[in-house]
């Protein structure tokens, strides 16, 4: 669906994006992962056809990415809100509706489904910076597109807000290919099917998140009451932790426990993989 | 405003970016127009027929200054990101470039349509009749004029909001625009008065020069909008990353 062939680009004759390649086509959400400056928003930007390629090619379900952009297969969200001033909620909405060829009833739909509503009437600079982020998040879904190109989405947000919009990307992953960028790891891990990690602009790693693994398995073990044979055990707040070869040796861990009569309220792996890849 | 719950056909593209400049650019609407308006009416109940003679020849100066807005839209949606989600939907940096400076234009008439109107209405009020004269200067050389000084602002304010760092105050694209703007009107007065020492000060005189003068500034437009595409290159109308 999404092929990104050889592409290089960047920014006035800088070269910022060195040959990536990668092709996704399955509806998930695939995380986009680095540190500052590795070249994140140049991807996005290169994807949606904001900036051309200098070299290789972006192509979506076949056809080549454009110098116009990619008007009816994707939906780009930047790392700001891009919402216009002097414009309230409501028609900060109608103005991306307009643009993208969405009706005043799509509107509607998005006060409702993103709870805005109460806020319609307000100008877009009395908002906080959370509320701001929903209405630019609520203009990704004006209109259904097959490939959703977020960058740091929940950035801003406090924790609640934070959950629910993962909620509702969550959701269009389900029949979508959604790429997201993040610096929250947890986030990350949490939504994330796939990753690309890109590390001095170039794609360091393309892979399912569940193939990656720490180089230390722990987990954190919660008791539901206190128990014998764990006062020697390091722990990390509440959790007991225990390092094992691997994820499979979670269900022997568990019947051991079992076979001891211990309680157990939560068993987590501690370590989160991502996290090694910033290492 | 609309009423919640109420479903309404969202404005065209340009009518929002209009709608947009002139609560953005407003301070420089009013001003402009206020300024214009006050000047035409000083003028028309000044005895001495000064009403045909010089207001005419200092509206574009005014109209420029309240046509500010488009290019404030301009600025800030760039710092914003507005730009960049635009292209992002397919629509082109010319189109962008275009659509403010269109706005720009439709602020100018505003100005145009306030104070010829007041103007014109209390200098008739006053006793004074509407001479082939004042017609002619209003509407060869006011309105003219008043196009290509907010177009030159425009455009110039543009492209340089577009090639330097996002920056506020007066030392930005903004706070310098208007000074582009009543550069064509000045440059013509200057020049009228500077030819006429020497010679022939009619009226046509006066007319010719403006029209060399406008039609320079126009040209000028022409050029800078005719290399959008190869000088206002894709990633100028980025917001910083």
């Amino acid at each position: 669906m999404l092929d990104c062939r050889s592409v290089s680009a960047g920014y006035l004759g800088t070269e910022v994006l060195h040959e990536v390649s990668f092709r996704v086509g399955e509806p998930a959400i695939y995380v986009v992962l680095g540190p500052n400056g590795a070249g994140k928003t140049t991807l996005f930007r290169t994807l949606s056809g904001i900036l051309r390629p200098t070299h290789g090619e972006v192509r979506i379900q076949g056809t080549a990415v454009d110098g116009d952009g990619t008007r009816g297969s994707l939906h780009y969200l930047s790392h700001l809100d891009g919402i216009p001033d002097g414009l309230n909620v409501r028609e900060a909405l109608e103005f991306y509706a307009r643009v993208e060829g969405a009706g005043a009833a799509d509107v509607e739909r998005i006060l409702d489904r993103l709870e805005l509503r109460a806020l319609a009437d307000r100008y877009f600079s009395e908002l906080s910076s959370g509320q701001r982020r929903r209405v630019a998040i609520g203009r990704i879904f004006l209109r259904e597109r097959e490939i959703y190109l977020l960058d740091e989405p929940t950035s801003n947000l406090d924790p609640k807000a934070a959950r629910e919009i993962r909620a509702l990307i969550l959701e269009l992953s389900r029949e979508k290919v959604v790429l997201y960028s993040s610096h929250n790891l947890f986030e990350a891990r949490e939504i994330g099917r796939y990753v690309l990690l890109l590390r001095d602009g170039r794609l360091a790693l393309f892979d399912r998140i569940e193939n990656l693994r720490s180089a230390r398995y722990v987990v954190g073990i919660r008791l539901l009451e206190p128990a014998s044979g764990f006062s020697d055990a390091a722990r990390q707040g509440e959790y007991y932790l225990m390092e094992l070869s691997g994820p499979e040796e979670v269900p022997r861990l568990l019947h051991d426990l079992d076979a001891r009569r211990v309680k157990v309220r939560e068993v987590r792996e501690m370590d989160n993989p991502l996290e090694d890849l910033f290492a | 405003m609309s009423t919640p719950g109420v479903a309404t056909e969202p404005l065209s593209l340009l009518g929002i970016t209009v709608r947009r400049a002139s609560v953005s650019g407003r301070f420089f609407l009013v001003y402009g127009t206020g300024m214009s308006i006050f000047l035409g009416v000083v003028l028309a109940i000044t005895p001495g027929g000064a009403f045909s003679t010089s207001f005419p020849v200092l509206l574009p100066i005014f109209a420029a200054v309240g046509s500010m807005g488009g290019l404030v839209v301009f600025s800030n949606d760039r710092i914003k990101g507005v730009l960049e989600c635009l292209m992002a939907y397919g629509i082109s940096p010319r189109r962008l470039f275009t659509n403010a400076l269109a706005a720009s234009l439709v602020l100018a008439s505003v100005v145009l349509v306030g104070s010829i109107g007041v103007g014109v209405g209390v200098d008739l009020a006053a006793g004074h009749p509407l001479t082939r004269n004042l017609a002619l200067f209003l509407t060869v050389y006011s309105i003219p004029m008043s196009y290509v000084s907010a177009a030159f602002a425009a455009t110039i304010g543009m492209y340089w909001t577009a090639l330097s760092s996002p920056r506020a105050g007066m030392n930005s694209p903004i706070g310098l625009a208007p000074f582009f703007g009543i550069l064509p009107p000045v440059t013509t007065l200057v020049l009228f008065a500077a030819l006429g020492i020497a010679g022939d000060v009619s009226d046509g005189f006066f007319l010719a020069v403006a029209a060399a003068v406008a039609g320079g500034v126009a040209v000028i437009v022409g050029l800078l909008l005719g290399l959008i595409g190869r000088l206002l290159r894709r990633e100028r109308l980025l917001s910083p990353a």
